[in-house]
C-alpha cells in the first residue's frame, strides 16, 4: 500500500518533473549571488526563452490552423504555405525573450517571501491543466485536447496569479517613501547592484519602476491632494508589473509543459499533417 | 530530425537573445559612456576645484569625516575652556563661605535669625542672606553673566578655526586630485565656504536656543538665583532651620506663660491704671530674655557642632552646582557641534542630489 503510494508520488513527480526544474531553475537564479547571476544569465535567459516560444508558437500555430480551416478548402497547398514559417518563429522568438527578460528582472527583484505564490501557480496550473482536459474531453479533438487546453488555461491562471503577486505587493512592507520627492526617493532605495553589468543596469531600472510605483502609491494615499494621476500611475505601475510577472511565468510554464508533451508524443509536424487529413 | 529541429530551436533562441543581449548591452555602453564623467566644482578655502565623481565622492567622505571629527575636537577643545572660566567664577563664592558662615555663628546673625524664626518667614530670609552675604559679594552672577557672554564669542571663534583647518585640510588634500575641464557644460557647483559659513551660524543659533531653554533669561541671573536655592536646602542647613523652629514655638509659648503671669501680677498689684500694663510688659520681657538666653546657649553648642559640617556641605552644594552649569555649557557646545555637522551633511547631500541628474545613478552605478 505504501509502496504504491509512494510509486504513485513518483510517477506524479515524474509526470510534472518538467515544471518541477523550470520553477527550481528560476527560482535557483533569482537567488544567485549578482557575480553568479550575472555569469548565468544567458543560459537562463535562454532557457526562458525557449520555454516561452515553445508554449506560444503551439498558441499560434493553433489560431493559424483554425483561421485557415475556416476559409480554405481542405486540399489546398495553401494550407501548408500558410501554416506559419520563419517568419513566425522569428516574431515569437523576439517577443519572447523580451517577456523573458521582463520576467527574470522582476524575479530577482522579488523578495523570498512572493516566492511561495509562484509556486502555488504552478500547482494551480497543473489542477487546473487537469480540470480543464477532463472538461474539454468530450467537445474538443483528442488531437488537439492538450493544446486547447493549455490555450484557455493561460489567462485564468495569469490572472489569478497576477492578483495575488498585487495582493502580496500591497501587503508586503515598502521602504517609506511618504513626502520625499521623487528624486530624493529614488536616491535612497535604489537597489544597491553592482554598477559593472548589464544585469545590475536591468535590475536598477526596474528597481527605479518599483520604487516610482511605491512612491504614487504611498503619497497618492498619503496626500489625498495629489489625486488621481499619481493613484493612477502607482496602480498602472503596479498592475503591469506584476501582471507581467504572472503572465511570463505562466507562459514559462506552459512552453515547459508543451515541449515536454511534444517530445513525449508525436512530432509536432507529423501530428498537424495527420490531423489536417483526419477531421472527423 | 526531431533532434535537429528542436537543436534548430535552441540554436534560434540563442541567436535571437544573444543578439538583444548585445543590442542591450551596446545600447547601455553607449549610455553610459554618455553619461559619465560628471564633474563637479567645489569652492574651498577660497579656490574653486573641479573634481570628477570619483574624487568628489572621496571628498565628500572626507567632509563627512572631518565633519565628525570636528564635533569631537570642539568639545575637545570648549571642555578645559568652561572648566577654567568656572573655577574663576566659582573660586570667589568659594572664598566667601568661611565669612558667611562667620555671620551665621555670630552674636549678631544669630539673634537676627532668631529675631526671624519669631517673626515667621524665616526661609525667605535666610535665602534672602544667602544671596545677601555669599552670593552677592562673590560676584559670581556678574561673573556668569560674562561667562556666558564670552562662551558665545570663543564658541564662534573656535568652531570658525575648526572650519578653516577643515576647509584649509580639504584644500591641500584635493588641489592636486583636480580634473580638468573639457565641453562648455558648466560642472555642478558646492560652495563648502558658504556652507561652512551657513552651518557655523546655524551650530550658534544652536547653542544660543540651547541656553535659552536652559535659563529662560540670562546664564548669570539663573546661576545666582539657583546657586542661594540650592544653598539653602543643603541638609544641615535645613537642620538648624528645623531647631530654630522648634526653638521658636517653644519661645512663643513661654512668652504667652510669661505674658499670662505679668498680667496677673500687674492685676494684683495695681488693679487699674495705664502703670499695670507697663509693669506686666516689663516682667514679659525679662521671662522672655530668660528663657531665650538659655535655650540659645543650647542652640550656639549645637550649631557649633554643625559648623564643619556645614561648611563641607556648602562647598559640595557650590561644586555640585559649578558641575551642572559645565555639563549644561558642554552640551551647548555637543548641541552647537552637531547642528554644525548635520548642516554641513545637509549641504553635501543636497547638492549632490540635485546636481546629479538621476538618469546617471541609475545608469552608472552607486557612485555617480
Amino acid at each position: 500500500m505504501q509502496k504504491g503510494k509512494i510509486a504513485r508520488l513518483g510517477a506524479w513527480l515524474w509526470r510534472h518533473a518538467h515544471l518541477l526544474l523550470t520553477v527550481a531553475a528560476l527560482l535557483a537564479w533569482s537567488r544567485l549571488a549578482s557575480a553568479w547571476a550575472v555569469l548565468l544569465f544567458l543560459p537562463v535567459w535562454v532557457l526562458a526563452t525557449q520555454l516561452i516560444v515553445a508554449g506560444s508558437l503551439e498558441s499560434a500555430r493553433l489560431r493559424r490552423r483554425a483561421w485557415l480551416g475556416q476559409y480554405l478548402r481542405e486540399d489546398s497547398p495553401w494550407h501548408r504555405w500558410l501554416r506559419g514559417g520563419a517568419l513566425m518563429v522569428v516574431r515569437h522568438q523576439v517577443v519572447g525573450a523580451l517577456l523573458a527578460l521582463v520576467l527574470l528582472v522582476q524575479l530577482r527583484l522579488l523578495p523570498l517571501v512572493g516566492w511561495p505564490l509562484l509556486l502555488a501557480g504552478a500547482v494551480v496550473l497543473v489542477g487546473v491543466d487537469r480540470e480543464l482536459r477532463r472538461r474539454l474531453a468530450r467537445h474538443v479533438i483528442a488531437e488537439h485536447l492538450a493544446a486547447v487546453s493549455r490555450r484557455l488555461l493561460v489567462p485564468p491562471v495569469a490572472g489569478l496569479l497576477a492578483l495575488g503577486l498585487v495582493a502580496a505587493a500591497l501587503w508586503l512592507p515598502q521602504p517609506y517613501l511618504v513626502g520625499l520627492g521623487w528624486e530624493e526617493a529614488m536616491l535612497r532605495h535604489l537597489p544597491e547592484s553592482d554598477g559593472g553589468s548589464l544585469l545590475g543596469f536591468l535590475e536598477r531600472l526596474a528597481g527605479v519602476v518599483q520604487t516610482s510605483q511605491f512612491w504614487a502609491m504611498q503619497n497618492a494615499v498619503a496626500h489625498l491632494k495629489l489625486g488621481a494621476p499619481f493613484a493612477l500611475l502607482g496602480w498602472v505601475l503596479l498592475l503591469l508589473a506584476q501582471g507581467a510577472v504572472a503572465w511570463a511565468y505562466v507562459r514559462v510554464l506552459v512552453g515547459a509543459e508543451a515541449l515536454r508533451r511534444r517530445r513525449l508524443r508525436l512530432p509536432e509536424r507529423a501530428g498537424l499533417a495527420r490531423c489536417g487529413e483526419k477531421l472527423p | 530530425m526531431r533532434l535537429s529541429l528542436a537543436g534548430r530551436r535552441w540554436g534560434l533562441s540563442l541567436l535571437v537573445v544573444a543578439a538583444l543581449l548585445l543590442l542591450l548591452e551596446g545600447g547601455w555602453r553607449w549610455l553610459e559612456g554618455r553619461s559619465q564623467e560628471p564633474l563637479f566644482r567645489v569652492i574651498v578655502a577660497g579656490e574653486t576645484l573641479t573634481l570628477d565623481a570619483e574624487t568628489h565622492t572621496d571628498f565628500q567622505r572626507d567632509l563627512t569625516v572631518l565633519a565628525d571629527e570636528a564635533q569631537v575636537r570642539l568639545a575637545g577643545r570648549m571642555t578645559p575652556w568652561i572648566e577654567a572660566r568656572l573655577e574663576g567664577a566659582f573660586a570667589p563664592l568659594e572664598a566667601a563661605v568661611p565669612g558667611y558662615l562667620e555671620w551665621y555663628f555670630s552674636a549678631s546673625g544669630s539673634y537676627t535669625r532668631l529675631g526671624m524664626a519669631l517673626v515667621g518667614d524665616l526661609d525667605g530670609w535666610l535665602d534672602e542672606q544667602l544671596h545677601a552675604r555669599l552670593v552677592a559679594p562673590s560676584g559670581i552672577e556678574a561673573a556668569l553673566a560674562e561667562l556666558e557672554a564670552d562662551y558665545a564669542t570663543t564658541l564662534a571663534r573656535e568652531q570658525r578655526a575648526l572650519m578653516g583647518d577643515m576647509a584649509g585640510t580639504l584644500h591641500t588634500r584635493y588641489v592636486s586630485r583636480q580634473a580638468t575641464a573639457e565641453g562648455d557644460a558648466e560642472p555642478p557647483v558646492l560652495d563648502l565656504d558658504v556652507a561652512l559659513r551657513q552651518s557655523l551660524d546655524d551650530g550658534l543659533d544652536r547653542s544660543r536656543w540651547q541656553l535659552a531653554a536652559v535659563g529662560g533669561g540670562g546664564l548669570g541671573l539663573l546661576a545666582g538665583r539657583t546657586v542661594a536655592a540650592r544653598l539653602g536646602s543643603t541638609t544641615v542647613v535645613q537642620g538648624s532651620r528645623l531647631a530654630l523652629r522648634s526653638l521658636a514655638a517653644r519661645l512663643a509659648s513661654g512668652a504667652t506663660r510669661a505674658l499670662a503671669s505679668g498680667s496677673t501680677a500687674a492685676a494684683v498689684s495695681a488693679p487699674t491704671g495705664p502703670g499695670a500694663l507697663v509693669a506686666g510688659s516689663v516682667t514679659t520681657a525679662v521671662t522672655l530674655a530668660g528663657i531665650a538666653g538659655s535655650e540659645y546657649a543650647l542652640l550656639k553648642a549645637q550649631e557649633a557642632l554643625q559648623r564643619p559640617a556645614m561648611q563641607a556641605q556648602l562647598h559640595d552644594e557650590i561644586s555640585r552646582t559649578r558641575a551642572s552649569l559645565a555639563r549644561r555649557l558642554e552640551a551647548a557646545t555637543l548641541g552647537a557641534a552637531r547642528a554644525m555637522a548635520e548642516r554641513l551633511s545637509r549641504a553635501s547631500f543636497h547638492e549632490r542630489e540635485g546636481e546629479t541628474p538621476e538618469a546617471y545613478r541609475i545608469l552608472g552605478g552607486q557612485g555617480e
